[in-house]
């Protein structure tokens, strides 16, 4: 008989856990339909959605702590700091608005799809993820978190309790770009985020270029993020995206687009981000 | 088998039921409220919205056991003492359907709509609505109901 167990306090469910069977549930909007939820739906189910603290949005320590059980309709109505608009741009796109009222931040992270479109956006704002067991906390960066096309690091007696963001600060700009084969409900074929920030004498100090969907893992374009930094903030930054950037992706044919496509498609998004971000003003 | 209870259209009900239940088969089955479509399964078309707490959710995607607790809202809970809810009388009104399998899920995604939006435009309209596929009438006129409901009640 299946069971399903949906504890209010964090150390019941670690406790659980360490006994092991169990399959974690959050929004269930990965789960179900990968399971045909009928039929196959894991024997033991975990829902996490009642633990105390785990959803929810707060500052501490020069961090952003936002809860792995936080919903994105939760995140787009949050009061972020522009950093956090690419972010919010990509929570708004994700499915339709029924899925964005049950789907959280953390199962699209440890679902750890390619096209995961919250895995690019956190990845560019140097996200660590908290995780918890019986054995104690433990955290470590998104990018080491997500070790292959859906595998992370995560042990099965383990629940990812937060996402650590660390303050980008007030002057920090961002914007995401997905592409589809139409607007809405589909799978990523690319997607672009880019995280800028200006300094007062108008260059740019920091820049963050992460491409999601172009390779087993989201990953970052440290060469174009190199390139960047130190020129000018104005509408000439754009004509900075050459083809040699995009050197770690490594896209894939398949249905929705080709290889070739693909990279077309990451190299013109990220020049339309940069435009963007640079046409909304470096600073307000 | 655990015992499920939540307020479905303003009753109490409570069941006890297989924790793999779908909140859809649950409102569908167990409790004869047949006006929420599953035309899917696989979270796609939105004919299966309700509400749950007020937010609109695809029951396809949702355990009963889920609910737990829950004020759900289903088509048949919109209607008072034998009259249309507005957004429903606005689909009549505008011929926002045609077969009308998506109608119970447009409906409350277009509540919900309302709710986020008080004054949609239509761009916003056919924004909000993209996790509802309508196989008949275009699109056309459900856009056109959601804005004359809007602004019937006062957006
Ligand atoms: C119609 C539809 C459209 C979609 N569109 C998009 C889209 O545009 N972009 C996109 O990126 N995704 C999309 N998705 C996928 C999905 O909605 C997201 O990835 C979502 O964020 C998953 O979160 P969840 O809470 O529903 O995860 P769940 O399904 O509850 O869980 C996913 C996996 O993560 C595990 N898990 C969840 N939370 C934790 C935790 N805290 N600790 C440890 N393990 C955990 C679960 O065991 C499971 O294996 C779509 C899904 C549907 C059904
Ligand atoms: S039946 Fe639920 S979305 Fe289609
Ligand atoms: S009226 Fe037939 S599917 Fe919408």
């Amino acid at each position: 008989m299946a069971e399903y167990c949906r504890p209010a306090e964090l150390g019941e469910a670690l406790d659980l856990l360490a006994g092991g069977g169990w399959r974690i549930l959050a929004g269930g909007t990965d789960l179900y339909p990968a399971n045909a939820a009928r039929d196959r739906l894991p024997g033991a189910v975990l829902d996490i959605t009642g633990l105390d603290g785990l959803d929810g949005i707060g500052k501490q320590d020069g961090f952003w702590r936002i809860g792995a059980a936080t919903r994105w309709s939760s995140l787009i109505g949050a009061d972020l700091p522009p950093a956090f608009d690419g972010l919010k741009q990509a929570a708004a796109q994700i499915g339709a608005v029924q899925v964005q009222n049950m789907a959280t931040i953390g199962g699209n992270l440890c679902n750890a799809s390619p096209a995961a479109d919250g895995v690019p956006v956190l990845l560019g704002l140097d996200a660590r993820i908290e995780m918890a067991s019986a054995r104690g906390y433990r955290e470590m960066p998104l990018a080491e978190f997500i070790t292959g096309v859906r595998r992370t690091a995560l042990a099965p007696d383990e629940i990812v309790t937060a996402v650590r963001i660390p303050d980008p600060g007030p002057a920090a700009r961002s914007h995401f770009l997905k592409l589809g084969t139409r607007s809405y409900l589909v799978i990523s074929i690319a997607m672009v985020h880019v995280m800028l920030i200006a300094d007062p004498p108008g260059r740019v100090a920091d820049a963050r270029i992460a491409i999601g969907a172009c390779s087993p893992v989201a990953c970052r374009l440290s060469a174009l993020e190199r390139e960047l930094i130190g020129h000018p903030f104005d509408t000439s930054l754009a004509d900075r995206v050459r083809e040699e950037h995009f050197a770690p992706l490594s896209p894939i044919d398949d249905v929705r687009a080709t290889a070739a496509y693909r990279l077309e498609a990451a190299r013109e998004m990220t020049r339309r981000a940069i435009a963007a971000i640079v046409a909304g003003g470096g600073r307000r | 088998m655990p015992t499920v209870t939540m307020t479905v259209n303003g009753k109490q009900v409570s069941a006890d039921i297989d924790p793999r239940t779908l909140l859809a088969d649950f409102i569908r089955v167990n409790l004869d409220l047949t006006g929420t479509h599953i035309g899917c399964d696989t979270s796609q078309c939105g004919a299966c919205t309700i509400l749950v707490n007020g937010d609109a959710v695809k029951s396809c995607t949702m355990l009963a056991v889920q609910a737990d607790g829950a004020e759900v809202t289903t088509i048949e809970g919109l209607a008072e003492n034998g009259e249309m809810h507005p957004m429903q009388a606005a689909f009549k009104e505008h011929h926002g359907l045609q077969c009308g399998f998506c109608t119970p899920g447009m409906v409350m995604s277009a509540i919900d709509l309302v709710k986020r939006h008080p004054n949609p435009d239509e761009a916003t309209i056919r924004e909000e609505l993209d996790g509802n596929i309508c196989r008949c009438t275009g699109y056309h006129n459900i856009v056109k109901a959601v804005k004359a409901a809007a602004d019937a009640t006062g957006g």
